[in-house]
């Protein structure tokens, strides 16, 4: 293995961690605990994951709010909340970066530190593209140089804490929690890295570090994405383990973060999506719509594409009876309705181990109404391109080449996901 | 992921460059998937195993083991026919990884060639076909 490491690169080896190429870097995929467990520990207690293969840019400049409405496709006046707030500082928001035949560069998550000062996370191996991709589109603004785009990925950290005790394990690292996690919303984000910003400094831990905490992730569940300067990676890393141990947390590698990703219907960049129309797939909520789903709230680049022609293809989730999967080969597994017929292909076929089935529903381990004695084995899932519409409930067959698995189109995949509650509700669930 | 050195490769056995092993009795061949396999698949979730009375050919696949993440053929060791298979693996397949030469084995096969076993390596040479490949 050749690939870029992140600075805690040789804590993963030295703790066992199986790793494996991913974006161009050498991940874990899973420690010894094996990633059953990291996963389930995501669901119930909480789970840590160096996410430092992501790639960060810093977009400033007096025009940067001019270009991101064009080349970003969440509206910027539009996407906080239920009430479609502006985007204002200290609030993130996911949308994607698409290209002019409508179909995704990458996805994104835009931090606002200022009106012309915004902070882009895209996927690993990706911030240079997105860069360039960025900077082409400088023509939009009218006074076309007043922007800057930097490439900050290697010069940034991250560690996700993911999970309902993630609150219990911040409380005991951060120096002044009550402050930080004062009205600290989903989706919003304190303190900065970088000395230029005014949050600079707002959010430190105990021994002193400065990190932007955001109050996000990738899996479903209730957590924090912490950013921090590489030279303390390592530091908080150890600093989160330590404190985290009376909570249980545990380190976990990317083989749980994408079975939780995909049990909490999140696609993964240039599998789940790609070189295709983004449209039609389980996450409109990239999208500029109104309220009402009938048109979009501002023009975009890629928007000309997704409304120009009738669609050509549907993504859906979908859900199995048991653990099976189906193989990715050569090729990928096929997608068969219930007359034989041939009408996609899989994208994403993983085990969320935490969910199964009792009677007509899923449940999950964390459900709070789960029967009594529910003790899940998993079940398969993931998402699936066809070539027609299709609805929830709709039957259909996954074939690889040698097997054939049953499996349901459904909206939601693991239930009682916690993203969304607040750091005081966590904080007053029992210890 | 374990080192060479921490791997269990059981010297009474032979293992296929497949990364499956096979323990041959009185006159049964024992099968199953070796430490290193199982340290590379991660937590099992199912096995998938064919039926007694098949008869499959050396290298052709005999069934799958699925982590959360993949599914992966296993290939037969020696061509023979499907005499018993591991029962308990339907409901405790994480045997394979915590015991992949004892409970984690996963089918016996009446032999139809017994020179492809001697052809298998011993533990020494898979060893070696270890360092050299990984």
């Amino acid at each position: 293995m050749a690939g870029k490491r992140t600075p805690l690169n040789d804590w993963h080896v030295s703790h066992g961690a199986n790793m494996s190429e991913f974006g161009g870097y050498e991940m874990p995929l899973w420690y010894p605990a094996g990633m059953r467990e990291e996963h389930l520990r995501v669901l119930t207690k909480c789970g840590m994951f160096d996410t430092s293969h992501m790639s960060v840019l810093r977009l400033t400049g007096e025009d940067i709010y001019q270009l991101l409405q064009w080349v970003f496709t969440k509206d910027l006046d539009r996407c906080v909340g239920k009430e479609r707030a502006p985007l204002t500082v200290g609030r993130a928001t996911y949308g994607v970066f698409l290209n002019e035949a409508g179909s995704l560069v990458d996805d994104v998550i835009v931090f606002q530190f200022d009106t012309n000062d915004y902070l882009a996370v895209v996927n690993a191996g990706m911030g240079s593209e997105a860069a360039h991709h960025i900077l082409n589109y400088i023509d939009t603004c009218e006074n076309s140089c007043r922007v800057l785009v930097q490439d900050l990925s290697d010069r940034v950290g991250k560690i996700d804490i993911q999970g309902p005790r993630s609150a219990h394990v911040m409380r005991e690292v951060l120096s002044d929690p009550e402050s930080v996690f004062r009205d600290m919303k989903y989706y919003s984000f304190k303190g900065s890295i970088w000395s230029d910003t005014p949050a600079t400094g707002t959010v430190l831990l105990k021994n002193g570090i400065p990190i932007l905490l955001s109050r996000s992730g990738y899996t479903g569940e209730f957590g924090f994405e912490l950013f921090i300067k590489p030279e303390h990676l390592v530091e908080v890393w150890e600093m989160l383990l330590e404190a985290g141990a009376a909570y249980d947390i545990l380190p976990c590698g990317l083989a749980a973060r994408d079975s939780l990703r995909t049990g909490a219907v999140l696609p993964l960049s240039h599998q789940d999506n790609g070189n295709w129309r983004y449209i039609n797939n389980p996450w409109p909520m990239a999208l500029p719509f109104d309220t009402g789903r009938s048109c979009f709230t501002k023009d975009f680049l890629g928007k000309k594409a997704l409304v120009s022609s009738p669609p050509s293809s549907y993504t859906y989730p979908f859900v199995g009876f048991d653990v099976r999967k189906v193989a990715f080969t050569d090729s990928p597994p096929l997608v068969v309705n219930g007359h034989g017929r041939i009408i996609g292909i899989v994208l994403t076929c993983v085990t969320d181990v935490g969910i199964g089935w009792h009677g007509d529903k899923i449940y999950s381990v964390s459900s709070p109404d789960k029967p009594a004695g529910f003790v899940p084995k998993g079940l398969s899932c993931g998402f699936i391109k066809a070539t027609v519409p299709l609805e929830a409930g709709d039957r259909l067959i996954l074939r690889d080449k040698k097997r054939e698995i049953p499996v349901m189109i459904v909206n939601e995949i693991r239930p009682g996901r916690t993203s969304r509650y607040s750091i005081e509700t966590m904080l007053s669930k029992s210890e | 992921m374990k080192d060479i050195s921490e791997l269990n490769i059981p010297g009474d056995i032979r293992y296929s460059d497949d990364h499956e092993w096979a323990r041959r009795s009185s006159d049964v061949v024992r099968i199953g998937i070796s430490d290193f396999a199982q340290d590379q698949l991660g937590d099992v979730v199912y096995v998938e195993l064919p039926g007694v009375g098949q008869k499959f050919k050396l290298n052709e696949a005999f069934g799958n083991v699925e982590s959360v993440k993949a599914v992966s053929e296993m290939l037969m060791p020696v061509s023979g026919e499907i005499v018993r298979v591991n029962e308990n693996l339907k409901d405790q397949p994480e045997l394979v990884n915590t015991s992949p030469y004892d409970g984690g084995w996963m089918i016996e096969v009446r032999e139809s060639d017994t020179s492809q076993f001697d052809r298998l390596m011993d533990s020494k040479s898979y060893i070696e076909f270890l360092k050299q490949d990984h």
